[in-house]
């Protein structure tokens, strides 16, 4: 007999549901959510066809622990103690803050909730982060500073209402499908289209205006749209006034960007920046969507700000339809940035600087907690080779294919006294650890997600833990009581609770709550029927104002030169995830791209004698990998693209760790190379 | 075949649950506010409802993955083999007559020349109660395709919902069989019934949002194979499977074998996807290189091919899902519009 | 019980032979001999064969009908289960099921004087009608068989090839697209290129044409430009197959199911399916 259950989907922002069907403890099929106000019945290629890992022969059965460079079965005790003892170990030699703790986007807000309280109350370090720091740290700081949230400001669904969308720096059709089904759908009924991107996405194709910025170039593309904005009087001026500060430093800096120069910085011609901000300014409801090719540079938070800054500009922010909407890549990004996976905040973005919360954490876990904000995922890595940090315990993470410099990170994490991992696969990163604990997938468990429209949604267990794995929210409570902390739950509904006790924007979520469909956060209380979009009478700044913020362009880091001609940027497809460890178990996936690849303009391609499909070396300062060449008309010259989901052409051998100074993300999206053919 | 009877709407379930005592029986439930099909039993039968399931119940005789052979290969030259079987009885109450049609273009394919042992074994062992649709939804064009709202064809029993009661109709022996079990339940039809329910198949008729001229658009086909409309409709495809997915009539699936043992795999069969690229990639080109030509493909498949194999039925439904199911909107009675007006 | 379609009898390889670089020539005995005795089946024919816990890939089979109690197959080393094909040894088992689609026309074109004209791997089932064609060799005129490959440790069948051209009244053309070792004497260029090198009674020759896409694409432009009817010309179609039963869709062009209509199609019944060839 099968039986059906709703549930969260596991890959992207777009939070879908879906029911999984159930056979003999596998998952036998999918069917979409016809009421789910995303979904609406349907749903992207991994949503119907992903999830075959679940039920994979290769999942992690049982702990493992390494002995004389082998890995052994071992029993769940066994290998907590020897992590218990590790981290006892590390701590009293080297104090707290030489462990560090790397939480997951992938997993549930409770089991994110969980680790971070692990961190701090257990290990008595603020050293927890999680790979937003990779794809969206420079969100959480850009959007904070202007509006005093660091979210998606507008719902999913208000997408389709809207009169003008502005998308830059997201493949939106290829990153979150779900959400260009809403732009399409706005499309036809009338809404105009632009798009900013070195890439001539899909949905370029629908759009009313395509540009082509080189890359890193967006603050002075964004500066020069708010010059002629301001130029011809298209601004919201009872909104700047009533609602905004700061608007005097930012008209004098961008009054400099006029379209000619702009052009010159950006390569789009001057009457294209012109229609671009028309368009943008005059639409009633205009609202900008962007993603991973504005946040992955050295200058990530300053083109966030450029956003706000534009939005605030034309007073469209804090109104249906419109704002400033970073679309979050994974499943639970948004979740575990909310839940405090963060070295800087606890739950619900309350800062461990801050007495007052502080000692409201304190009182409520019961210890002391360290004072100073912790060190991130790229911070953490680095710190490895000085000693600073020994130890790392990583949950549903693979950094060696994500994180830049993979040769660097494997050789970092090589070198540590002692690694712990807890995951469903043996990944490239599992191989090194010392112990591994074998987590659940989504569908082995309950939960919460919260999707990157800041909706809470549950997440249904649909089968038993395979072989002896356990929920991963278990795996920490059973490793805390190892290290002497009661943590006590009877099910991820009491975690729930206690979150919502001490995080005010979860406060009125409950399970209970939840049955009746998602929640979109800031919920304060019970009976709050939660928000669908943010900063409709105030901002949520200090004061209410919102802020604009003068931001100078400033380059990207590496540039090309004569050794390496090239510009790289990379990014993902729609039919693998992240990693791909997931995804590359999916025959339908993986049969659609099952090798990496590397886009080229045509034009440079017979400029360096490549056909289309050869194979060719790519190399930067840091590594090389070989793959194919796709030649296509859709990229600009001079620059190439990589998919980072393969580990036998891990783009990220080739990217540089080059941070943006204050969100510490790397530059994935512009490094120097060269290529050749083999 | 006997005469028309009723059935009180309060007695179905009676039905339906004795029958269940010898099989599975499935039925559309409302759940969250999606309609699925479910079983009898974990699951509310519903008064009345509207449209179908966006998953439609092709999957009980064409599972969207199914086992069909497991291989143990410990002795490696008496490698065993077994073949799965499934013999499990079923009556599906509440399929749609778009829904039953569908079947019957799969019986077409699968049960003729090299009869498909899977499909046969579930087809042998199921029982279709097919209910008319007396409240077409937005995205269905049956009347169009000539396969409903009203049910003629490919039904063991069709029930029409008249309100408190329901008018039963017998179309096989299997269907006989099943209204005889419990004949006390059934009331002979009156006049009145039967005209009741001709009211409501004429007026279920007028209700469609949705026309298409399939006769003009199956002529006009095969003059449009290089038109520009395949590329400019196929041209927002995100590649997400969900048309051929959910389609009634969609049969083609993909082998694969499915490691569960150090020495042993199981052989999967999956509903495959002609709109995806690696559906037709050999190893020196692609044979259907771009959307234009699978969207096309995926078209002249059910309006020209099928129909041109077997016998001449269109293999589409008009059940309207694979406009519902697009994320992108790619809909299928806009595309036979324009080959249409060509 | 109904018989499965789809479950595979197991053969044992009883002999590998490297055939050219990168293509050995499996020969494979059923393990249970009366499926081995009721085994018939036609040149042109495939099978799907597969290796256990890898998967399932349809391969011609390359003997001719007329030698009885074994099968031989020539495989590419190209992915997934070719390559674990060619990592198995004599004696090992593995699965077969077929005979699929519809062979080559026999009966229908002797008397006849016929023309092969293959490329690389795509030799291996016109070898199979060439043998059985020899072994009824009053039935034909005179047999010409032209063979191309990109580079010379590509062709297959190279002792063969000898033998048929020493046979009566029969020629064999070969060619090679380029010869890096310049080890090579004879013709360079495309095997339409040793077209013109042969005599062709135009209304009494069909023409064989085997290979890889494009080069039956430019081979039959060549016979269509001599004067070839499409009714004369024979080929073979590649598709993806999963199933080889006309179930799975793959292949599908038009009405037609190559896995089991084909893959043996004239060129004019291809032109009647529309898609492209
Ligand atoms: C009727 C027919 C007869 C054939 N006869 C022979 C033969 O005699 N000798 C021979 O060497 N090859 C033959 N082939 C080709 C052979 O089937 C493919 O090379 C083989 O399926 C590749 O399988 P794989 O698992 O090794 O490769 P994969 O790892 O699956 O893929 C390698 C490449 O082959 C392509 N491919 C995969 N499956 C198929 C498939 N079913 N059909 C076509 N391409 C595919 C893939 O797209 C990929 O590019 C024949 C194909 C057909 C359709
Ligand atoms: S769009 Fe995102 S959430 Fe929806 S099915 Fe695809 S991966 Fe899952
Ligand atoms: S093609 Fe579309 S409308 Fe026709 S049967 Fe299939 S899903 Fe229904
Ligand atoms: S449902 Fe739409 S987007 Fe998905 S494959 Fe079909 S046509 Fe393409
Ligand atoms: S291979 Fe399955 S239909 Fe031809």
């Amino acid at each position: 007999m099968q039986s059906k259950v709703l549930t969260t989907c596991e890959f992207c922002g777009c939070g879908c549901n879906f029911y999984l069907g159930v056979e003999d403890n596998s998952l036998t099929a999918v069917y979409p959510a016809t009421s789910h106000p995303v979904s609406q019945g349907r749903l992207c290629v991994k949503g119907w066809m992903g999830h075959d890992y679940v039920n994979s022969y290769e999942r992690l059965k049982t702990p493992l622990i390494k002995e004389r460079g082998k890995f052994r079965e071992a029993s769940w005790d066994e290998a907590y103690k020897l992590i218990a003892d590790k981290i006892q170990q590390t701590k009293s030699q080297y104090g707290s803050d030489s462990i560090a703790v790397f939480s997951s986007a992938k997993c549930t807000n409770e089991e994110n909730y969980l680790l971070q309280k692990f961190a701090r109350a257990v290990i008595g370090t603020n050293n927890v982060d999680h790979c937003a720091r990779l794809c969206h740290a420079s969100t959480v700081l850009g959007l904070s500073q202007t509006f005093g949230s660091g979210a998606m400001t507008n719902a999913i669904g208000e997408i389709g209402k809207a009169e003008v969308i502005f998308i830059i720096g997201s493949n939106t059709s290829e990153q979150h499908p779900l959400v260009a089904s809403q732009i399409v759908a706005a499309v036809k009924k009338g809404a105009k289209l632009v798009v900013a991107d070195p890439r001539e996405i899909q949905l370029a194709k629908v759009a009313t205006l395509y540009i082509s910025q080189k890359p890193g170039t967006d603050v002075a593309l964004i500066n020069g749209m708010l010059n002629v904005i301001i130029a011809e009087d298209l601004l919201d001026k009872e909104f700047i006034s009533q609602r905004t500060e700061g608007y005097d430093e930012l008209k004098e800096l961008v009054a400099g960007f006029t379209p000619e120069k702009t052009s010159e910085i950006t390569g789009i011609p001057a009457d294209k920046i012109i229609e671009a901000a028309r368009i943008y300014a005059k639409g009633q409801a205009s609202t900008i969507i962007y993603s991973m090719g504005i946040t992955q540079h050295t200058t990530g938070v300053d083109n966030v700000i450029s956003c706000a800054n534009l939005a605030m500009l034309t007073g469209n922010v804090g109104k249906e339809s419109t704002g400033v909407n970073p679309l979050r890549g994974q499943n639970n990004v948004q979740g575990a940035c909310d839940m405090g996976a963060l070295p800087n905040v606890y739950s619900g973005y309350q800062a461990v600087t801050n007495e007052e919360l502080r000692q409201k954490f304190e009182k409520a876990w019961g210890v002391k907690l360290p004072a100073e904000v912790g060190v991130t995922v790229t911070d953490a890595i680095n710190k490895i080779e000085s000693k600073d940090i020994r130890t790392i315990y990583i949950m549903g993470e693979n950094p060696i294919i994500s994180d830049p410099d993979s040769n660097h990170t494997e050789q970092a994490l090589k070198s540590l006294d002692f690694l712990a991992v807890q995951d469903i696969f043996l990944t490239e990163t599992a191989k090194l650890a010392d112990v591994v604990l074998p987590g659940v997938s989504f569908a082995e468990k309950n939960g919460t997600f919260t999707s990157t429209e800041r909706k809470v949604q549950r997440v249904r267990k649909a089968i038993e833990p395979v072989g002896l794995s356990r929920p991963d929210w278990k795996i920490i409570t059973e490793l805390a009581a190892f290290l002497g902390y009661k943590m006590e739950y009877d099910s991820p509904s009491d975690i729930m609770d206690e979150i919502a006790k001490f995080t005010p924007s979860y406060g009125g979520i409950s399970y209970d709550r939840l049955e009746e469909g998602g929640l979109c956060w800031p919920c304060p209380s019970a009976d709050h029927p939660g928000t669908p979009y943010l900063h409709k009478e105030q901002f949520a700044r200090p004061g209410g104002k919102g802020k604009f913020f003068a931001v100078p362009y400033r380059a990207p880091a590496e540039l090309p030169d004569d050794e390496y001609p090239l510009t790289l940027t990379t990014g993902r497809i729609a039919f693998h995830w992240h990693t791909g460890t997931m995804t590359r178990k999916s025959w339908t996936l993986d049969r659609e791209y099952p090798n990496g690849y590397v886009e080229i303009n045509n034009n440079d391609a017979a400029k360096l004698g490549i056909r289309n499909k050869a194979m060719v070396k790519v190399t930067s300062r840091r590594g090389e990998i070989t793959l194919q060449a796709k030649a296509v008309n859709t990229i600009q010259e001079g620059l190439l693209f990589i998919p980072f989901h393969f580990a036998e052409a891990a783009a990220n051998k080739l990217t540089a760790n080059n941070l943006d100074p204050v969100a510490k993300i790397p530059e994935y999206k512009v490094c120097a190379v060269k290529l050749e053919g083999v | 075949m006997s005469a028309t009877r009723i059935i009180d709407k309060k007695k179905l379930a009676d039905f339906l649950e004795t029958l269940s005592s010898d099989c599975e029986v499935i039925i559309p439930t409302v759940e969250d506010g999606n309609l699925l099909f479910s079983e009898l039993g974990s699951s509310k039968l519903e008064d009345s409802f509207k449209g179908r399931p966006i998953v439609s119940p092709k999957e009980y005789l064409f599972p969207q993955k199914e086992k069909i052979l497991a291989f143990d290969t410990t002795d490696k030259v008496n490698v065993d083999i077994k073949a799965y079987t499934n013999d499990k009885k079923r009556v599906i109450w509440g399929i749609r007559p778009c829904d039953l049609h569908g079947i019957k273009t799969l019986d077409a394919i699968y049960l003729s020349d090299f009869v498909d042992t899977y499909y046969q074994a579930r087809r042998k062992n199921t029982i279709m109660m097919g209910l008319n649709c007396n409240e077409p939804c937005e995205t269905c064009f049956c009347n169009s395709c000539q396969t409903g709202p009203f049910a003629s064809e490919a039904y063991d029993v069709v029930f029409t919902d008249l309100g408190d009661k329901y008018l039963v109709k017998v179309g096989s022996d299997a269907g006989q069989e099943a209204v005889d079990k419990i004949p006390n339940l059934f009331a002979e039809a009156t006049n009145d019934d039967e005209k009741k329910a001709g009211e409501l198949e004429e007026k279920s008729k007028q209700s469609f949002q949705r026309k298409v001229d399939v006769d003009v658009a199956k002529q006009n086909l095969p003059e449009s194979w290089d038109d520009a409309l395949w590329a400019e409709e196929s041209e927002m495809c995100i590649l997400c499977g969900g048309c051929n997915f959910t389609c009634p009539t969609c049969h083609c699936f993909n082998i694969e074998d499915v490691q569960c043992g150090e020495k042993a795999s199981i052989r999967m069969r999956y509903w495959d996807s002609c709109q995806l690229g690696g559906f037709t990639q050999m190893a020196a080109e692609n044979t259907r290189e771009n959307q234009a030509a699978r969207l096309r493909q995926r078209i002249f498949h059910k309006y020209i091919y099928t129909p041109d194999k077997y016998d001449g039925a269109i293999g589409c439904t008009g059940c309207g899902r694979c406009i519902e199911v697009c994320p992108v909107n790619i809909d299928i009675t806009h595309i036979l519009g324009r080959v249409a007006s060509k | 019980m109904i018989e499965n379609i789809y479950v595979p009898h197991l053969m044992t390889i009883t002999k590998i032979r490297d055939e050219a670089e990168n293509v050995k020539t499996f020969t494979l005995e059923f393990k249970d001999s009366q499926i081995g005795k009721n085994f018939d089946y036609k040149p042109g024919q495939f099978g799907e064969v597969t290796l256990f816990n890898i998967g399932e890939a349809p391969i011609s089979i390359t003997s001719s009908p007329a030698n009885k109690g074994y099968l031989e197959l020539s495989v590419a080393n190209v992915g997934k289960v070719t390559s674990a094909l060619h990592q198995k040894n004599e004696g090992d088992v593995i699965g077969f099921r077929g005979p699929y689609g519809n062979g080559f026309p026999f009966e229908e074109v002797s008397g006849k004087n016929i023309l092969f004209v293959a490329g690389g791997i795509g030799l291996a089932p016109l070898r199979s009608l060439i043998n059985q064609m020899f072994a009824e060799r009053n039935k034909f005129g005179k047999i010409s068989i032209l063979y191309g490959c990109r580079i010379p440790n590509l062709l297959c069948f190279q002792n063969e090839l000898d033998n048929w051209a020493k046979l009566e009244n029969s020629e064999v053309l070969l060619t090679v697209d380029a010869c890096p070792e310049n080890d090579w004497k004879g013709n360079i260029g495309v095997v339409g290129s040793l077209l013109p090198n042969i005599d062709i009674d135009l209304e009494n020759t069909v023409a064989f044409v085997c290979g890889p896409p494009v080069m039956i694409h430019f081979v039959i432009l060549d016979l269509l430009k001599m004067g070839f009817s499409g009714d004369n010309i024979i080929t073979t179609m590649e598709r993806r197959m999963e199933c080889g039963l006309g179930k799975c869709g793959h292949c599908n062009i038009g009405e037609k199911y190559v896995c089991k209509d084909g893959p043996v199609f004239s060129y004019q019944q291809l032109k009647e399916l529309g898609e492209n060839i």
